[in-house]
């Protein structure tokens, strides 16, 4: 019985399928010509969306909109009261679209679809939820070539402060709400670069807090 | 002109017209045809947008959430799907997300039906989604663009579906007008994000976790802006009607302006309903009639649908639910309606009747809507009648029942002194006489019946008439005997979507069928209408002695349709079928007809139409002389591969290509 190979024709650039009997195997493209890549439109605007904006007839009045007719604007949503918007829509300064409408919002702090920005949600003190005071010491940190802290913090609260060589950590004390996270993961414990309370790595404190 | 297309294509085009960006879906009968259609678009070009083959209706749902925060996004499904997509369209409300659905609507079992009933929709009403019941191929499509309008407006900003019932609406084909692209440009605006994902300017979150302070608050958010939505649909409605032409209200009250009979109900069924309100409109001792048909029914037009019935002063309201209450008072629909009547009009609002009909596929036929009037008429004199709901075309549980001795004798100790107070009344019983005509096809699942129907209904629509063809599907195993019916209306303004099974033309694609037990081929035909027969072996005489029928209970014609089709070397036998019917048929005239043949038929077109003008030329009543065996066609892989879902698009709909956007 002779084993033919027969090569799938293949969507990806790099790699093939090749039969060969029943088995089916993988290898590198060889000969067939791999697929063209789609080109992608050299238009960066789609790349992007941008946000609408919703003002309110204070919002209006304070800072009038080029592009649209301010004062009837102002009259319309006087018309409808408090729960007057203004619905903007100008990705590049420019008004592309407008729309005076009443905001169905009962209680109006609450965004629509409880959506959060991001940028205005101010972060909460959880101080208070730690027992423990965590510190990093600047002397054993690794800096920006680590960072791994950082990125196992639950709470957000581990910065990295400077850059290159001389940049370190450190800990939020509004934002750390002592998991001990951090100091589990630290890649120096050896060093003691994370210290509780002061302390340094305590294998007793460490059993106590993961009951071991 | 319109165009020939079936509710999943006509859904398809409201997709496309609404310039939606991103088209997740996961396949689903019987609103397949609705996602193959558009993806056969992006692929050829046709349409830009993103489709995503979605892992599960879970996950297309998931796609069309995150899509629909920053593009239009829409998808369609049926039955489970629906109910798998539930779990995250909550989502979709709770986030405010303008995403649209299309639904097939269909049973939802156990056990397994694939066909219609509006169990799938009834099951998503408390998920937060606006939602819409399409009767038709055209309301489908105009619906859909409504849905973006009124979805995306910015006092609402929900998500909506618009329900179309499986089959005798998804996969029955009928013209539609496809408006044009800038008309609908001009109607509906491109979307706009509020909380796009990756604005660079505003990053947000969407779905993060609320305590219960801020979540009732959201809640009570959420809710005013689904209540929002019916005013907006009212608006978005009349708008429609002026830059569109076909307006669009709440609901439609179809009948006398002062009903004192009235049945209510969602979707195609209400085209039965059409009719036979129609036909009790002024008749001798009936008092006004009128159909509520509601197209709104989340968030629901309660005090509308009490002020119209207070005007109209109606005395006793029967509501068609297509699905089933599990444990509540009254089905969905009929809860609703009573709700509203009770908060709005207290003691003055007519007495509500319920009735469960239409479950699984069952036709909620022309007959029924007599009885149901029928009951409404004998509610309205104050005659009893049950606080539960009434089954329709249930024998062993009737809605009237003459005697005690037609049910059993639980029910009858149950419901016995309502039954023998309702009585059943000629006048609003007697058969409806046809006012259209009706052609069956019997064919073999596989050879192409729908095709040839589907061409004929574009013939037929570009001669002026209204035409409507309905193929059966079922579970079928390729080869077994399916029906197609068309219906043929002369009335340009009046609307005829309902059959009275009473046929003009039965039409046998196979002779064998003769002797299929299980296929009466004469009945329902009418006296002295026409049957036609594919056949070189039997004879005009021989088909009579088969039948046992004689010239006045029927006129036979025969075709050599298998032996043309081998002739030409076509693998189908519906073109010569097609051209026979013509023979056959003189409402809709040959010569015209081919002129739209001519544009519109499977490739290879001159094949194809030859093969229809000998089809047309070889029809005989006479005996003609006849070869011994019959031929048999070598079936080609094409049509091995067939698939009703494919004729939406693919066979005649080559006017797709021809209408100019
Ligand atoms: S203790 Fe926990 S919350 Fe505090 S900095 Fe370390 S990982 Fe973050
Ligand atoms: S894991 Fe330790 S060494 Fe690494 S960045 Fe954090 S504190 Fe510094």
């Amino acid at each position: 019985m002779t084993d033919e190979q027969q090569a799938l024709p293949s969507p990806n650039r790099y790699k093939e399928f090749v039969v060969t009997g029943s088995l089916v195997a993988m290898r590198d493209r060889q000969d067939s010509a791999a697929p063209k890549e789609i080109e992608r439109s050299q238009d960066q605007s789609g790349k992007f969306l941008h946000a609408a904006e919703i003002l309110t007839i204070e919002e209006v009045a304070r800072q009038p909109v080029d592009g649209i007719d301010t004062p009837r604007i102002l009259s319309e949503m006087a018309d409808i009261g408090p729960e007057a918007r203004l619905f903007l829509y100008r990705p590049e300064g420019k008004v592309i679209r407008y729309e005076v409408f009443e905001d169905p919002r009962i209680c109006p702090e609450i965004h629509r679809g409880a959506v959060i920005e991001n940028l205005q949600e101010k972060p909460k003190d959880v101080s208070g939820w730690s027992t423990h005071e965590f510190f990093i010491d600047i002397k054993g940190c690794l800096g920006d070539e680590c960072g791994r802290c950082a990125i196992m913090c639950p709470e957000n609260a581990i910065h990295l402060m400077g850059k290159g060589k001389g940049s370190f950590h450190e800990i939020d004390p509004l934002a750390c709400k002592g998991c001990f996270i951090c100091w589990v993961e630290c890649v120096r414990t050896a060093a003691d670069c994370i210290l509780v309370d002061g302390k340094t790595f305590d294998p007793i404190m460490r059993a106590k807090h993961f009951g071991e | 002109m319109a165009t020939v297309l079936a509710g999943n294509g006509a859904a398809a085009w409201g997709f496309r017209l609404s310039r939606v960006q991103c088209y997740p879906y996961y396949p689903i009968t019987p609103s397949t045809a609705c996602s193959q259609q558009i993806s056969r678009w992006v692929n050829d070009g046709a349409m830009e947008a993103v489709t995503i083959n979605a892992e599960s209706e879970h996950s297309a749902a998931s796609q069309i959430i995150t899509a629909g925060k920053s593009v239009r996004a829409g998808t369609a499904t049926s039955s489970k799907g629906l109910l798998y997509m539930i779990e995250v369209l909550e989502n979709a409300a709770g986030g405010g997300v303008p995403c649209g659905l299309y639904i097939g609507n269909r049973a939802t079992g156990a056990p397994i039906n694939i066909w219609a009933d509006n169990s799938d929709a009834y099951a998503m009403r408390d998920s937060g989604v606006i939602q819409i019941f399409a009767a038709d191929a055209q309301e489908a499509l105009d619906n859909i663009i409504q849905g973006y309008r009124i979805a995306e407006d910015l006092r609402v900003r929900l998500p909506f579906a618009v329900n179309l019932r499986g089959f005798t609406g998804t996969h029955a084909y009928e013209g539609v007008e496809i408006p044009k692209q800038e008309e609908v440009d001009r109607y509906l605006a491109p979307f706009v994000p509020i909380y796009p994902l990756f604005a660079p300017e505003k990053p947000v979150t969407y779905g993060a976790m609320l305590s219960a302070y801020p979540y009732r608050r959201h809640k009570r958010n959420q809710m005013a802006a689904l209540s929002h939505a019916s005013e907006v649909a009212l608006k978005s409605g009349r708008e429609f009607a002026e830059k569109l032409g076909r307006s669009y209200g709440l609901f439609e009250w179809i009948g006398d302006e002062k009903a004192k009979l009235v049945v209510a109900l969602l979707g195609e069924s209400a085209c039965a309903g059409e009719v036979v309100t129609r036909h009790l409109q002024g008749k001798e001792g009936i008092p006004g009639v009128a159909l509520l048909k509601i197209r709104l029914f989340s968030p629901f037009p309660a005090k509308e649908i009490a002020q119209a019935l207070h005007q109209a002063g109606t005395k006793a309201l029967v509501v068609l639910d297509e699905g089933l209450h599990h444990g509540g008072v009254l089905p969905p629909l009929a809860q609703r309606v009573a709700t509203a009547i009770h908060l709005h009009l207290g003691g003055q609002g007519p007495k509500v009747a319920s009735v469960i009909g239409g479950l699984g596929g069952s036709e909620v036929r022309q007959d029924h809507f007599q009885l149901m009037f029928n009951l409404a008429d004998n509610i309205a004199e104050g005659k009893p009648y049950r606080p539960e709901p009434y089954w329709l075309d249930i024998d062993e549980d009737p809605i009237f029942a003459e005697r005690e001795d037609q049910v059993s004798p639980k029910l009858w100790k149950k419901w016995g002194e309502i039954w023998k107070k309702q009585k059943r009344k000629e006048k609003f019983c007697a058969p409806i006489p046809p006012d259209a005509h009706e052609i069956r096809i019997y064919s073999r699942a596989g050879q192409g019946a729908i095709t040839s129907a589907v061409g004929f209904t574009g013939a037929g629509i570009q001669n002026g008439y209204q035409l409507l063809t309905v193929p059966a599907f079922g579970s079928e195993r390729r080869g077994a005997i399916i029906t197609t019916d068309t219906l043929i209306n002369f009335h340009k303004e009046r609307k005829i979507r309902s059959f009275t099974r009473a046929w003009d033309v039965v039409i046998l694609y196979d002779d064998t069928i003769l002797q299929s037990p299980e296929h009466q081929v004469l009945e329902g035909l009418k006296e002295g209408g026409a049957l036609l027969v594919n056949s070189s072996r039997l004879s005009v005489k021989k088909i009579r002695e088969i039948l046992n029928a004689n010239e006045e209970r029927v006129k036979v014609f025969t075709v050599p349709a298998g032996e043309i089709s081998q002739r030409l070397g076509l693998g189908h036998l519906n073109m010569p079928m097609l051209g026979a019917l013509h023979k056959v048929y003189e409402k809709v005239p040959f010569k015209t007809a081919l002129s739209y043949y001519e544009k519109h038929v499977p490739r290879p077109r001159e094949v194809s139409l030859e093969s229809i003008k000998q089809g047309f030329a070889e029809t005989s009543d006479q005996e003609v002389k006849k070869v011994k065996k019959e031929r048999r066609l070598s079936v080609s892989q094409d049509f091995l591969d067939w698939r009703p879902e494919d004729h939406s698009q693919e066979s005649w709909p080559s006017a797709l290509e021809e209408v100019q956007l």
